[in-house]
């Protein structure tokens, strides 16, 4: 099996837990952050205490993937600009009821405004590529 | 609904912790099988290319978007496809402008919501590429990994996100 089949797969299973679950349901994440219904703050703590313990396992598997082929961590750098970009993120997560994934979601669920989110998405992407090749020169 | 009584699992909401295992489980399961970590923001930079065709920006022909085409496009598009199918498996309709409280709270014009949208996405996109990662690669992958840039990265998106709603009831409560 090619591995972008395995990946599509991957991606169907993940949007139909996301959609399954609740994490598409803007009143789900609303009432996550007003603290009424905190059932998708335990939807991301198992997956955070099960995907870890996973990698223990994964670990004591000597970090071997199918195959014997050696896998490697990527690993995510701090920089000066992490916080204040977790401050942005959290406003447009506030605003949209929907993070990178769940907008693909609610698109896949029907819902019209989540192709705003996409677009926007897209669009702040973009942005942040010029900012970069600004800031650089 | 009991602990361990389930409904269908095909058609029915699931608990949270059989939602939580189930995304979690991906994160080894996708090193094991395709030697990638459970992310989604930066395959937006894939649908960026596509978009912007004739863009010459460099971070946009970096190594990740040699192939636009690659492991993070095909991760989009099964995201997209698995909750259509869980959404017409509960029944849903297929197309809707309705999203729950915030169409009930605000009954704007369709025009203005939808830049409301557009906006909230802007800053997702700009904030996960600025912070380099979103719900799925800092908050699940990056913290289930202990890296310490998940770990402020999510204590931000958290904070803010409930700064942001905050905001949005007091907004309501005033009668916009």
């Amino acid at each position: 099996m090619s591995k972008n089949l395995i990946i599509l797969i991957f991606g169907i299973f993940f949007g139909f837990v996301l959609s399954r679950v609740g994490a598409s349901n803007y009143d789900m994440i609303f009432s996550m952050f007003t603290m009424e219904n905190l059932t998708l703050a335990w939807v991301i703590l198992t997956a955070i205490v099960t995907a870890a313990v996973g990698m223990q396992v994964f670990k004591l598997l000597g970090h071997k993937g199918y195959k014997g082929i050696d896998i490697k961590i990527k690993k995510k750098e701090l920089t000066r600009y992490t916080a204040l970009g977790g401050a942005f993120f959290g406003i447009g997560w506030g605003m949209s009821g929907a993070c990178p994934g769940t907008a693909l979601a609610q698109v896949g669920e029907g819902k019209i405004l989540a192709v705003f989110t996409i677009l926007g998405l897209i669009a702040g992407t973009y942005i942040y590529a010029l900012w970069l090749e600004k800031s650089q020169q | 609904m009991g602990f361990f009584v389930f409904g269908n699992l095909l058609t029915d909401p699931w608990p949270w912790w059989l939602g939580g295992i189930c995304i979690g489980l991906l994160v080894p399961l996708m090193y094991y099988f395709t030697n990638t970590a459970l992310g989604v923001s930066t395959g937006y930079g894939n649908l960026a290319r596509l978009i912007f065709f004739k863009t010459r920006l460099k971070w946009l022909h970096s190594d990740a978007f040699k192939n636009i085409y690659n492991w993070r496009f095909f991760f989009i598009i099964g995201i997209v496809i698995g909750a259509f199918i869980s959404a017409q498996l509960a029944g849903m309709l297929l197309v809707t402008s309705d999203m729950g409280r915030f169409t009930q709270m605000f009954a704007w014009p369709f025009l203005y919501q939808a830049l409301w949208f557009f906006a909230g996405g802007f800053l997702l996109g700009l904030g996960a590429r600025t912070a380099n990662g979103c719900t799925s690669g800092h908050s699940i992958h990056g913290l289930a990994n202990f890296h310490l840039s998940s770990l402020i990265a999510t204590v931000f998106f958290l904070l803010f996100g409930f700064l942001t709603v905050h905001f949005i009831s007091f907004l309501q409560a005033g009668g916009m």
